[in-house]
């Protein structure tokens, strides 16, 4: 059906049977059910899914993360359980009033969010009832299929639900806008598929706070999309946190245009969920645009992260900064791959590339790979990875002051993730982020005088 | 309360003698300073009495009030009261500056079987020692030295020394990087700590700090051992005459 998917099959697994019987199970419950126009955007993606296959290692962007752990299983769309304010409340961001779009297993809360009273040229709406009450423009709006990816694909058969976030130009929402998705475990093994849309108008400006908080332990695999489009001189500060619990997965493509001189600075932590994966494909397609990502992941036991970054600098005086930080610890796996391609037109660009790494134990593991394709001539571009011990000047200044070798290390250990989370510009993700890093660092109980 | 008899260190993995036999006494209320060309092993006689790595004792003994100091671990000597105050000072980024100094005060205090300082004994204390040491109180906040200048990252050590009060303050080439104003304030902080009770030991290039902080003994440090001592008129005569023809005339 598809010429590039069949191609490169030999790398893909046809997917276990039980999707098929899972998408047949959903599509009528589905929102935009009854909608001819939705149906055939959901049967294509699924179609051209079930071409695909699940990627194995031997895909270059897959190299580091078997997917087969958390998706070859039978899974069925996760259910709604009760989640009542009281078991939410602890995760609200972004102030008093900050608005509030809270999803549970894949389901929108209408009760718990609250997104009303938005200012002029700001639209913020559920896409479940976007997919329902209007298909035929959601379908349009959402577009027909890029190139093949076995994930968004699925994303697309399976949107439940999510955020269309919109802002027209010039418009500013002042206050926080947080996308809470909250995942309960449950007997059996499940799935839940969201996606964000935002759309920034010219010189538009948000701060969107992303936290995805584990409420419960089981097999439950989130699949998201995200796509970015930010218009000339748009702001787009995005707070990312991902607080999974045991046993649940994630698996996060996020696609990012910005026009001429927009600017995006995105802050991530990854600090709980058996599997992450987190894949960015960033174009910087304007000219002097700027933008920063900042990581952090911090594995324990056998959880594992992986994040993916694919930074396209497609026109010139281009700005872009990459900044990850990993701490593994147990038989912990991490895994980083940052590409940098920068098209022959993009001269004078900018582009930064940083990732440290910190082994707590012998058997955590990590691997880290920048990689520089570089077709103009006027650039400058730096990529280090390191990966190493507590620095060992740092240990002997603090112990000479009276700390034991144990709190010494707990510190410099809280100190050297804490570097990333001090980059998010919201004070309560900052603060949430902080209680789950002292509670993964080694001897952590000594650091609660931090918070 | 310091006894340093023919101490012999070596770095590189044993293999590079530094210090050759150097041997100094310390009593309770002097204020020593050393003094003595690049690479005569002034940095690193801060380093073994505080207890870092990396330098191995290969000959003497150091005795610290009853103690043998090379057996204790540097926290320990921490606990013992010594207090190196570094040419270096470590950037700690996501560390609060107070916070980090709290710890350590209250890590000392633990370790001398003493209650912890409360929160707001401590920082009442942390705000008066700030004004006298010329420390920004912003800087309290900041991590711990992280994008301080030169000037502002010595004043933070003398303040972690004021606060955490030493029974011994080695202070490695603080003035160095310091502008003639800060070295003032540095110097006033330092003085305010000298007493009958607690030794100091000044290691320095210059004869400008030993201006502010006047020693009662001043020697020459070089090729790893004392070459020469005498009152703070050493100082003086070194800065007219250079190590060159001093130590001529010692030998």
């Amino acid at each position: 059906m598809n010429a590039p998917a069949r191609a490169t099959r030999s790398r893909y697994v046809a997917p276990i049977p039980a999707f098929a019987d899972a998408f047949t199970a959903a599509r009528s419950s589905l929102p935009g059910k009854e909608a001819p126009a939705i149906q055939d955007w959901r049967q294509l993606h699924f179609d051209r899914f079930l071409e695909t296959g699940l990627p194995t290692p031997r895909v270059e962007q897959w190299k580091y993360t078997n997917i087969a752990r958390a998706a070859n299983v039978p899974m069925a769309l996760a259910t709604r359980p009760n989640v009542g304010l009281g078991d939410v409340q602890r995760y609200f961001t972004g102030g008093p009033l900050a608005r509030r779009l809270i999803f549970v297993n894949g389901h929108l809360a209408s009760e718990l969010s609250h997104v009303r009273g938005l200012p002029q040229g700001v639209r913020v709406e559920s896409l479940g009832k976007l997919l329902q009450d209007e298909p035929e423009w959601s379908a349009r709006a959402l577009g027909g299929p890029a190139e093949p990816h076995s994930f968004a694909d699925l994303n697309a058969a399976f949107l439940q639900s999510g955020a269309w976030i919109e802002l027209g130009d010039g418009a500013v929402l002042e206050h926080p806008l947080q996308l809470l998705f909250l995942t309960v475990g449950q007997p059996a093994a499940v799935m839940a598929h969201p996606r964000i849309v935002v759309r920034l108008g010219k010189e538009a400006r948000l701060h969107l706070i992303e936290t995805h908080i584990g409420l419960a332990p089981g097999h439950c695999l989130t699949n998201l999309v995200g796509h970015y489009e930010l218009g000339e001189k748009a702001r787009l500060t995005h707070d990312r946190l991902q607080l999974g619990s045991a046993g649940t997965s994630f698996v996060g493509l996020n696609r990012q245009r910005l026009a001429e001189r927009a600017e995006l600075k995105q802050t991530l932590a990854t600090l709980g969920g058996a599997l992450v994966r987190n894949e960015t494909d960033l174009h910087l397609v304007g000219s002097f645009v700027e933008a920063q990502l900042n990581g952090v992941y911090m594995p324990i036991g056998e959880e594992h992260v992986d994040n993916v970054i694919r930074i396209h600098h497609e026109a010139p005086d281009g700005h872009s900064d990459q900044f990850y930080k990993g701490v593994m610890d147990d038989r912990a796996h991490a895994a980083f791959a940052g590409k940098i391609i920068v098209h022959q037109d993009a001269q004078r660009t900018n582009a930064f590339q940083r990732n440290d790494n910190l082994l707590l134990s012998d058997d955590a593991e990590i691997s880290s790979k920048p990689e520089l394709e570089i077709y103009a001539d006027d650039v400058k571009c730096s990529h280090g990875a390191t990966c190493g011990e507590l620095d060992r000047t740092a240990l002997f200044y603090l112990r000479s002051r009276g700390l034991d070798r144990a709190q010494a290390e707990s510190i410099l250990t809280f100190a050297f993730a804490a570097e990333v989370i001090e980059r998010f510009v919201d004070p309560a993700v900052r603060k949430l982020a902080r209680e789950c890093l002292v509670a993964r660092t080694p001897g952590g109980a000594g650091l609660s005088d931090l918070l | 309360m310091l006894k340093i008899t023919d101490l012999h260190v070596a770095v590189d993995g044993g293999s590079k003698p530094v210090l050759k036999g150097l041997t100094l006494e310390v009593k309770p209320g002097e204020v020593h300073a050393i003094m003595g060309p690049n690479g005569s092993g002034k940095s690193t006689l801060s380093y073994v009495l505080a207890g870092r790595d990396g330098y191995a004792v290969t000959g003497g003994s150091v005795r610290f009030q009853d103690a043998d100091l090379l057996e204790l671990e540097p926290e320990e000597r921490a606990a013992a009261g010594i207090f190196l105050a570094m040419q270096y000072p470590v950037e700690i980024p996501g560390v609060a500056n107070n916070y980090f100094l709290r710890q350590s005060l209250n890590a000392l205090r633990r370790a001398r079987g003493e209650p912890e300082v409360s929160a707001a004994e401590f920082i009442k204390k942390l705000k008066a020692v700030a004004e006298r040491v010329g420390v920004d109180p912003e800087l309290l906040k900041r991590d711990v030295n992280a994008g301080f200048s030169g000037g502002e990252k010595k004043r933070n050590e003398i303040l972690q020394m004021v606060m955490l009060e030493p029974k011994l303050c080695v202070l490695d080439e603080t003035d160095s990087g310091l502008d003639i104003d800060a070295l003032k304030t540095v110097a006033d902080g330092v003085n305010s700590l000298r007493s009958p009770d607690r030794g100091m030991i000044v290691i320095t290039h210059y004869q400008r700090l030993l201006d502010y902080i006047v020693p009662d003994f001043v020697h020459i440090l070089a090729d790893g051992r004392i070459r020469k001592t005498g009152g703070k008129e050493l100082a003086l005569a070194l800065e007219e005459q250079g190590y060159e023809h001093l130590l001529g005339e010692a030998a």
